[in-house]
């Protein structure tokens, strides 16, 4: 049993963007997105004094990803070895998924009209490589592998690290931060993830229109099983007219 | 059996029995080929479609059929991405077949069969009420009908309404062709386009496939035709004006074989 993650040492980033490029350039994301992100928080003034870091998000690739039950088709599922992906040839770009991703991990690609996000680098795992993101951070702050092995580089800096989640989400995510108390608290404030989002007509079909199309099918389905029972127990005529 | 002949055009005689001999002897045409051709594609296209929808809808909370149907489905044609390939490619043929119906057909088919068969008049009302009080155990008499009752001309409606529905939104789905906000409200559409036609699609199998009385409308769709005594028990109204239009047909036959006969002693 695998199961992929990441464990990010913010103590480590200098938020040089250099993943964020190379995730780029890797899957050839439009200019305005991108399936990872650095965002630099602060400085701001705390009780002990200036404070500042950076928050560096990605797919979390959650135990009980909200995505996965959203989206319709199941054209994004979480694999066997624990990454979430998306089915580029079943996906339709509707989207639910993305507002139910409640760490914003998810974007529609304009070009593709499908929805793109990030898979741990897929292809080069099946390669033997690392994600791309990992390979280029210059301060190694990025520790990636099977969280199952306890000899992973991703394991060996479990201890001691924490999940982004709050009260309205407990998905499991499986990137995991390093970082102190007072840089948690502000990646914490500011990026806490919300509850995951069910899109109106997604909403609408799942607990609106497939119970009552159900209940219809049953209702016509049973009363014509009971016509024709009463047509046999009534037999037919023998000349048909 | 002279008197009652005449009497015949009156709806709701009691008919002898060598009237309902003669009725049930004579076939008169119910529908055309191209009708017939239609009503089998659209059913091979709809059992293509709902078994592979079926599979494509599979997210946890969207599910409509078994598991295992959506296994079978993948197995069949190799992968989930395949399925939606097929369910997209039935769809576009049956849309490019039903455009070309749409538009070669328009003055013949399409048209007199929405403002001629389907609007509703007041005898569907009282055919819609009695029927109800009938399924009560009421003993009330069913008024006329046309070629297809009112509750076929309900069913027609929303065929025709969910067929619009249903063909925007796949195409929508299927190549994108709006906004992702436009892709998810087509999904919910769809759906309930399909849900609506599927949940009376047993009603409709079951009426013109197993129950008896109903039977004639089966084979009809096989040979075009029904027994006379039965369009003169189910559809009066159609069945009456049947008659005018061969009455008609027959006068202009008798009008050119005595102009033939005319020409033919002029030229003597």
């Amino acid at each position: 049993m695998t199961t992929y993650g990441m464990v990010i040492d913010l103590n480590r980033c200098v938020g040089c963007q250099a993943c964020v490029a190379a995730c780029k350039v890797q899957w050839g994301a439009p200019e305005a997105e991108s399936r990872d992100w650095v965002v630099p928080i602060g400085p701001v003034r705390d009780s002990q004094g200036l404070v500042s870091t950076f928050y560096v998000g990605l797919c979390m690739h959650c135990d009980r990803p909200a995505c996965v039950e959203a989206c319709p088709s199941k054209a994004t599922f979480k694999r066997e070895d624990g990454v979430v992906v998306v089915d580029t040839e079943l996906c339709i770009g509707c989207g639910v998924c993305i507002s139910a991703c409640p760490y914003g991990a998810r974007y529609f690609h304009e070009q593709r009209k499908k929805v793109d996000k990030c898979d741990l680098c897929s292809s080069r795992l099946a390669r033997g490589e690392q994600p791309a993101c990992v390979e280029t951070c210059i301060t190694s702050c990025r520790h990636f592998g099977d969280l199952e092995d306890p000899k992973s580089d991703a394991s060996l800096h479990l201890p001691g690290s924490r999940r982004l989640e709050s009260g309205d989400a407990r998905l499991g995510p499986n990137v995991r931060y390093l970082a102190g108390d007072r840089q948690w608290r502000l990646i914490h404030d500011r990026f806490a993830p919300p509850a995951p989002e069910l899109s109106t007509p997604a909403w609408l079909l799942s607990r609106v229109a497939r119970p009552l199309i159900l209940l219809a099918i049953g209702a016509t389905f049973l009363g014509q099983a009971v016509a024709f029972f009463t047509q046999l127990r009534r037999g037919e005529h023998p000349i048909e007219e | 059996m002279s008197t009652r002949k005449t009497s015949l055009l009156e709806p709701h005689v009691l008919l002898g029995a060598a009237d309902r001999e003669a009725l049930q002897r004579r076939s008169i045409k119910k529908h055309d080929t191209a009708v017939i051709l239609l009503h089998w594609f659209n059913a091979s296209i709809w059992a293509v479609e709902l078994a592979t929808g079926g599979a494509l809808l599979a997210g946890p909370g969207y599910q409509i059929a078994p598991g295992w149907w959506r296994t079978f489905m993948i197995s069949l044609f190799g992968s989930p991405a395949m399925v939606l390939k097929v369910h997209i490619t039935a769809g576009v043929l049956w849309t490019a077949v039903l455009a070309v119906y749409g538009v070669f057909g328009f003055r013949k088919y399409l048209m007199p069969t929405v403002s001629d068969y389907l609007i509703p008049d007041m005898d569907d009302l009282v055919w819609l009420k009695n029927r109800t009080l009938l399924m009560l155990g009421k003993r009330v008499s069913l008024p006329p009908q046309g070629i297809y009752n009112a509750g076929q001309k309900l069913y027609g409606l929303a065929v025709y309404g969910g067929t619009a529905v249903i063909i925007v939104t796949g195409l929508v789905m299927a190549f994108h062709l709006a906004p992702s906000w436009v892709v998810r409200w087509a999904i919910l559409l769809h759906f309930l386009a399909v849900g609506a036609i599927f949940s009376g699609l047993f009603v409709h199998v079951y009426m013109g496939a197993v129950l008896p009385e109903e039977r004639p409308a089966f084979y009809s769709m096989f040979t075009g035709k029904v027994p006379e005594l039965y369009a003169y028990r189910h559809h009066y109204k159609w069945w009456r004006r049947y008659k005018e239009i061969e009455l008609d047909w027959r006068q202009d036959l008798e009008r050119e074989a005595a102009a033939e006969r005319r020409q033919s002693e002029e030229e003597i």
